[in-house]
């Protein structure tokens, strides 16, 4: 399979007045495209910087990071919002929708920032929010929703342009487990059917088991590195 | 593009919307800023125009000669300066002047029906100054006829039936200082409550019955034909001049001789000036307004930083940001201004409907066009630019940092 997202000896350092702190340190990555890969580790971990690496929300301090062979840290940040909206979709724990906005347009929204005609916009809106079983939700404000139906709204926002990566961040953190079934499923056949490139971050390892990869980290480190199916780390 | 940014304005408005009582206190600061631009350039305008066209009724041979200088206006109208008849005298002999019209006046209780009233009478050469009165100075008559040269007859101006003796009419009589004269003519208005509220006799009446025989508040000179008006200003000057100091030994005489022109520049300039005083504070207002946009926009940016880094996640740009919440300032600035003018032409226009009716003088608001295009404009830049900084403020925010904001 062929590499999508390359971290070369990336480290993000964070100063907060005096004191530098190593978030990352030194990480070396590979994540082909079509996988589905699960970033594991405790609270303060470095987990979610890393995933706001690779969803091209932050740039590395030092070392690279290659998006199909091109380093991301040359890019303006212009042309990142624009890799973003095209290439990468997130679902965030706190669901993210914007208050204001219906279903619809909430799932509209990044097709109108690639610029996408109406009619268009309007059509794959609906034909995602249908197949996400959303049909009778869509002129309906997130605050009228439930966390379960919320959450597949922001999935099929994150669809709305196609990405090849969707990144997820403890998609089902706000979620009883039912329901959080429910999504990750939607996860599983996103990978399955669709081809999509999953990236889920999580310190829960019941999610890890929907996925093929796990990678562990701690301390800003990648400590192990292995197939789901070997269920080295769970306990 | 063009389709995105008719959703951004969709996105703008909605945001608004949602802040409704903050939005509307913030575009009610612009409404009162716009409102007192729109409402008092207007009536200043209204006022220029009035004046100006007063101004215009005084024929272009006819000279003003004040005492006093012109500088200092007030010294002079408070402090009772008059020309005296050997200003007059030296007037009347000046080259190149035809005849001169002293204005002579004084305040006399007048008797009408069972009513006395104070009014001021004027005093007026009919014989020699009809004509002037007529065809340089504006006076036209409502009704009646002019009055005869020597005879026991006023006309009054024509607010003095509808205010000043109410059902006044012509043909009946009035007494002043136990003397009865017969009113034969009301004139059109001449554009002043003072000017219309006159009464009006011939000057060798006027003299008996007040026995005011010397001097004159002012004077109108009127300019034989062929002569230049400024040139004749000068020689009045020079005149002027040489008399007062050999005949009183004054080193320093004091008076303003004045072509029609020049008074129309004067007053002209005044009333620019009057004008720019008004923008200038008028401005302010909106200044101020402005700058409740820009805090309401700082409050808002801060409120939404985490819609801010959800929307730049899932692709918007930097000008993307920067553009919705600039178009929301832009709004603020657009319906504060629409909002601003309405009640600015309507209170103009409410106030033009009133001195129709209580006239303290005569003015059309003028709520021009241009003056509307101008303040719509205006509040719309001001509500863009309050939102400049604010704006770029949103759109330069980290999206990790924003949406790690809690």
């Amino acid at each position: 399979m062929q590499s999508l997202i390359k971290l070369e000896n990336v480290s993000k350092i964070f100063r907060l007045g005096e004191i530098e702190l190593a978030v990352l340190k030194e990480i070396n990555l590979e994540i082909s495209s079509g996988s589905f890969v699960t970033i594991m580790g405790p609270s303060g971990s470095g987990k979610s910087t890393l995933m706001y690496l690779l969803g091209l929300l932050d740039i590395p301090s030092k070392g690279r990071i290659l998006l199909e062979g091109s380093d991301v840290s040359k890019f303006t940040e212009d042309e990142l919002a624009k890799f973003r909206g095209r290439k990468i979709g997130f679902v965030f724990q706190q669901f993210n929708l914007l208050p204001n906005l219906t279903a619809l347009e909430n799932v509209m929204l990044p097709m109108i920032f690639q610029g996408i005609d109406e009619d268009k916009r309007k059509e794959k809106a609906l034909s995602l929010l249908n197949s996400l079983n959303l049909d009778k939700r869509i002129n309906h404000r997130p605050s009228e929703l439930s966390g379960g139906e919320q959450q597949r709204i922001a999935i099929a926002r994150s669809l709305a342009n196609d990405p090849e990566i969707l990144i997820a961040d403890e998609p089902t953190g706000n979620l009883d487990s039912s329901t959080g079934k429910i999504i990750m499923e939607i996860f599983e056949k996103l990978h399955s059917e669709n081809k999509k490139t999953i990236i889920v971050v999580t310190h829960d390892p019941n999610i890890a088991r929907y996925s093929k990869e796990v990678i562990n980290i701690k301390d800003g480190q990648i400590v192990s590195n292995h197939l789901a199916s070997e269920k080295v780390l769970w306990k | 593009m063009k389709g995105s940014f008719k959703e951004y304005i969709k996105i703008a408005v909605k945001n608004l919307k949602t802040r409704k009582l903050r939005s509307w206190l913030t575009i009610i600061g612009v409404i009162i800023g716009v409102f007192l631009i729109v409402s008092l350039i207007s009536l200043s305008e209204g006022l220029k125009t009035a004046v100006l066209q007063q101004m215009r009724m005084m024929g272009k041979d006819l000279v003003m000669i004040i005492p006093g200088d012109i500088s200092d206006l007030m010294t002079t109208l408070i402090g009772g300066v008059e020309l005296t008849d050997d200003d007059i005298r030296t007037i009347k002999k000046t080259e190149g002047v035809d005849f001169v019209v002293p204005m002579i006046y004084k305040a006399e209780v007048m008797r009408y029906k069972n009513e006395k009233k104070t009014v001021i009478l004027y005093g007026n050469p009919w014989k020699e100054a009809l004509d002037v009165y007529q065809k340089d100075m504006g006076w036209t008559l409502k009704e009646g006829r002019w009055p005869i040269p020597g005879k026991e007859e006023i006309i009054v101006g024509s607010l003095v039936p509808e205010e000043i003796f109410p059902g006044l009419k012509v043909g009946t009589d009035a007494v002043i200082k136990g003397r009865r004269f017969e009113i034969v003519g009301v004139l059109n208005s001449l554009g002043s409550k003072q000017d219309d509220s006159m009464i009006a006799l011939d000057l060798t009446i006027f003299q008996d019955i007040t026995g005011k025989r010397e001097g004159a508040s002012m004077a109108f000179a009127k300019i034989k034909s062929g002569y230049s008006t400024d040139d004749v200003v000068e020689y009045i000057k020079d005149n002027l001049n040489e008399t007062r100091k050999r005949k009183r030994g004054e080193d320093s005489t004091s008076f303003s001789v004045l072509s029609s022109e020049k008074i129309t520049k004067i007053v002209g300039d005044i009333m620019i000036l009057i004008e720019a005083v008004i923008f200038g504070f008028a401005s302010i207002a909106i200044v101020v307004g402005g700058i409740g946009i820009m805090n309401t926009m700082y409050t808002s940016v801060r409120e939404r930083v985490k819609e801010i880094g959800i929307m730049k996640a899932i692709g918007a740009k930097n000008s993307t940001i920067n553009l919705i919440f600039l178009i929301e300032s832009g709004i603020f600035g657009m319906i504060g201004g629409i909002g601003g003018t309405l009640l600015g032409v309507g209170l103009a226009k409410s106030i033009e409907l009133y001195l129709q009716f209580h006239p303290l003088f005569y003015m059309k608001a003028s709520a021009s066009p241009g003056l509307i295009t101008f303040s719509l404009a205006f509040s719309f830049l001001v509500g863009c630019a309050s939102g400049f900084f604010p704006a770029r403020s949103a759109s330069k925010l980290k999206p990790v940092d924003a949406l790690r904001y809690e």
